[in-house]
């Protein structure tokens, strides 16, 4: 029995808190603010990683990453996600979209679009999510209708994170409304300049460009967009999932918000109410255990031990996450909700509460791990 | 990075597991509150399993070792001190005590005593007057103090936290398991409980709980031992899993009784007899607010580590 990660996973975490600090004032909160420097200083960000082959580390060396081990992702995903994911948008294409092309691109596809990636030169979005289709993506209304080598789009898609940004979607439309699930659907690699497409920032207390309204109005794409085989997309979505399943690392956020605060505070956190320093323990402690049940899922994915222990993760993690961010604001009383640089632990405390709550519902509900869970131990649906 | 129990470890759990359903699981614990003697027939089974060279000081081998024993210990809820012989020095059975309230769990066995406070302080302990307990914690006894020149080290106050967590995780999981089995097989409006998404999501929360304790024992018990962990590092990763290990199996315990319905709280179900005979463990030394309190000075000094060397 052995917890350490590893000389190489440990001097990885060292590189990479190296430079976040060449990169990143200590007032940075991530690439989606007010101000656009923000995600200007991403890009570059994402561009300097790039450089060192550590903004794909997971990826086969051919394709601009470094065959990273699953340890050196998980530091990756601790470190970015503690440093308010300094990568910006390309989290996702680095994380799914670019491994789906890996497996199921063609040659052309693949050719195109890994080492744009791979570089950090480019953004995409997912069109999965609609009105009336969210936990359940099986019954989402988009059509593409095939006409002889080309095919017309037109449905609307919602919560599309990064929509005004992206340049490429990879969305998700119906193709055979009268095929069972796992041949209904299809994927499509798309250009967000096609025209027909409509982008509508939803606001919300998330802040700018984590939620969009994408509407498909006769778009046009071609049998060179699809995404794997037509009527496959179930599958590479369900695939596609499986490098979601644990999730971002937020109690590394957590650790390093409470870290800071502690810092910030100094000989004042004695003065802090008992009960309050208690729950501090509490939270300290049940990060803790998050932290290792995320270990615990990923150790022996590739073993195909224990599918449900990701999702067990997943319930930690989230939850603990809304934990902090009630703990945390309770410490700050009515400084709380000040947001700026100028702000308590430069308005982290704020901007961490408001994306703490979309943690239980985001990239899959907690009620639908509950259900996972549920199911390996008690059977059934 | 490799969080599976060793193999030895794993083979001697099983080991103590099969020799504990020799003596009647938790039927033992029932039959020792009729009969206080039955217990010996626990300590006989512990010295044919090799309890006596068991050294839990000695390394990691031996403590997870002990640990494999206390955590099949606690899915019956022998009754014996299990911790205690573990940690027994020069034939003094060890107990962590509250001086202001001194109880002993099993405390009247024909046993020297030594016991302790949290920060290590050492009494002699002698049994005194009749059991201030009943259904809950049967076995415990209150007693005098006394001196001692036996001095307990800040080591043996962390593994004695750790080793009573694994007692609790082995309580917790044979409380759980049997509970989920009752819900696939209990009818209520046509169909089994198992089928109603409200107890569903109970179980999937208390499995994260379960799941949470018995990780977070490995780790406080890998860092135990882990040269590069510091003694007062040592102090904080026991108390923090001790205070975890409580409050989960409080939950969990909670939620079986719920599950189970009235016959959760019968003593022909395990987890009756399991939460009442745990609860020594669930609430001696001191209760979960006091470890915390005593982890407040770790917020800030590095000795409750996160992430990262």
């Amino acid at each position: 029995m052995d917890f350490d990660l590893g000389d190489e996973a440990e001097q990885l975490r060292t590189r990479l808190r190296q430079l976040v600090r060449e990169h990143f004032s200590e007032t940075f909160l991530g690439a989606f603010t007010d101000d656009p420097a923000d995600l200007a200083q991403t890009q570059a960000f994402c561009a300097r990683l790039a450089e060192e082959n550590l903004l794909c580390l997971s990826w086969p060396r051919r394709y601009g990453g470094r065959d990273g081990s699953v340890w050196e992702q998980t530091v990756v995903r601790e470190e970015m996600w503690a440093a308010h994911e300094p990568r910006g948008p390309q989290y996702m294409g680095v994380n799914w979209v670019g491994p789906a092309i890996m497996r199921h691109g063609t040659a052309e596809q693949r050719a195109r679009h890994l080492p744009p990636i791979a570089a950090g030169s480019v953004i995409w979005c997912q069109g999965f999510s609609e009105p009336e289709a969210g936990s359940d993506l099986g019954s989402l209304r988009t059509t593409a209708v095939g006409d002889g080598g080309t095919w017309r789009v037109n449905g609307q898609k919602v919560w599309t994170s990064y929509a005004l940004m992206a340049q490429w979607c990879v969305l998700a439309a119906c193709t055979d409304p009268e095929a069972r699930l796992s041949e209904r659907l299809t994927l499509f690699l798309m250009p967000m300049e096609r025209p027909g497409i409509e982008v509508r920032p939803i606001p919300a207390m998330l802040g700018p460009h984590h939620l969009n309204e994408v509407f498909l109005d006769d778009v046009q794409l071609t049998d060179d967009d699809v995404l794997g085989p037509v009527g496959g997309g179930w599958g590479i979505m369900r695939d596609a999932l499986a490098y979601e399943r644990v999730g971002i690392a937020r109690y590394a956020r957590c650790e390093a918000i409470l870290d800071k605060l502690r810092e910030e505070l100094g000989d004042r956190f004695s003065e802090l109410p008992e009960a309050i320093r208690v729950r501090w323990v509490r939270a300290k402690v049940e990060l803790r255990a998050t932290r290792l049940l995320a270990y615990a899922a990923i150790a022996y994915q590739s073993e195909g031990i224990d599918p449900a222990a990701a999702s067990v993760a997943r319930i930690a993690t989230t939850t603990a996450d809304q934990t902090v961010a009630e703990l945390v604001f309770d410490v700050l009383g009515a400084q709380c909700l000040d947001s700026g640089a100028d702000a308590p632990i430069h308005g982290a405390a704020e901007d961490h509460w408001r994306y703490a709550q979309a943690a239980t519902i985001a990239s899959g509900t907690i009620e639908v791990q509950r259900m996972l869970v549920a199911r390996q131990i008690l059977g059934g649906r | 990075m490799d969080n599976r129990l060793p193999a030895d470890a794993v083979a001697f759990a099983a080991a103590a597991a099969g020799r504990f359903e020799k003596l009647g699981g938790v039927n033992l614990a029932r039959q020792a509150e009729r009969d206080r003697g039955a217990r010996h027939a626990a300590a006989n089974a512990l010295t044919e399993l090799g309890i006596g060279d068991l050294d839990v000081r000695a390394d990691e081998e031996h403590l997870l070792a002990g640990a494999a024993l206390c955590r099949a210990a606690g899915a019956v809820v022998l009754p014996w001190p299990v911790v205690s012989d573990l940690l027994a020095m020069d034939e003094h059975r060890i107990a962590l005590i509250d001086e202001h309230a001194v109880r002993v769990d099993h405390g009247d066995l024909p046993l020297s005593w030594v016991v302790a406070d949290l920060d290590g302080q050492t009494w002699s302990y002698e049994p005194a007057g009749a059991a201030p307990t009943g259904r809950l914690g049967p076995f415990v006894t209150q007693g005098s103090l006394g001196p001692t020149s036996v001095e307990l080290s800040t080591d043996d106050v962390a593994r004695y936290l750790v080793l009573g967590a694994w007692q609790l995780l082995g309580g917790v999981e044979t409380a759980f398991a049997d509970v989920c089995l009752h819900l696939r097989q209990r009818i209520q409006f046509g169909r089994p409980l198992a089928e109603f998404q409200a107890v569903r999501f109970t179980v999937a929360d208390t499995q994260v709980r379960v799941r949470a304790l018995e990780e977070l024992a490995k780790y406080t018990s890998w860092r135990l031992v882990d040269a590069a962990t510091s003694p007062a590092e040592r102090t904080a990763d026991a108390l923090a899993l001790r205070l975890h290990a409580v409050e989960a199996a409080r939950a969990v315990l909670r939620t079986c009784h719920q599950l189970y319905g009235a016959v959760g709280f019968c003593d022909e179900t395990d987890a009756s007899v399991i939460d009442r005979h745990l609860q020594p463990v669930l609430r001696f030394p001191v209760s979960p607010e006091v470890l915390a309190q005593r982890l407040v000075p770790a917020i800030g000094s590095g000795d409750l580590r996160g992430l990262g060397r």
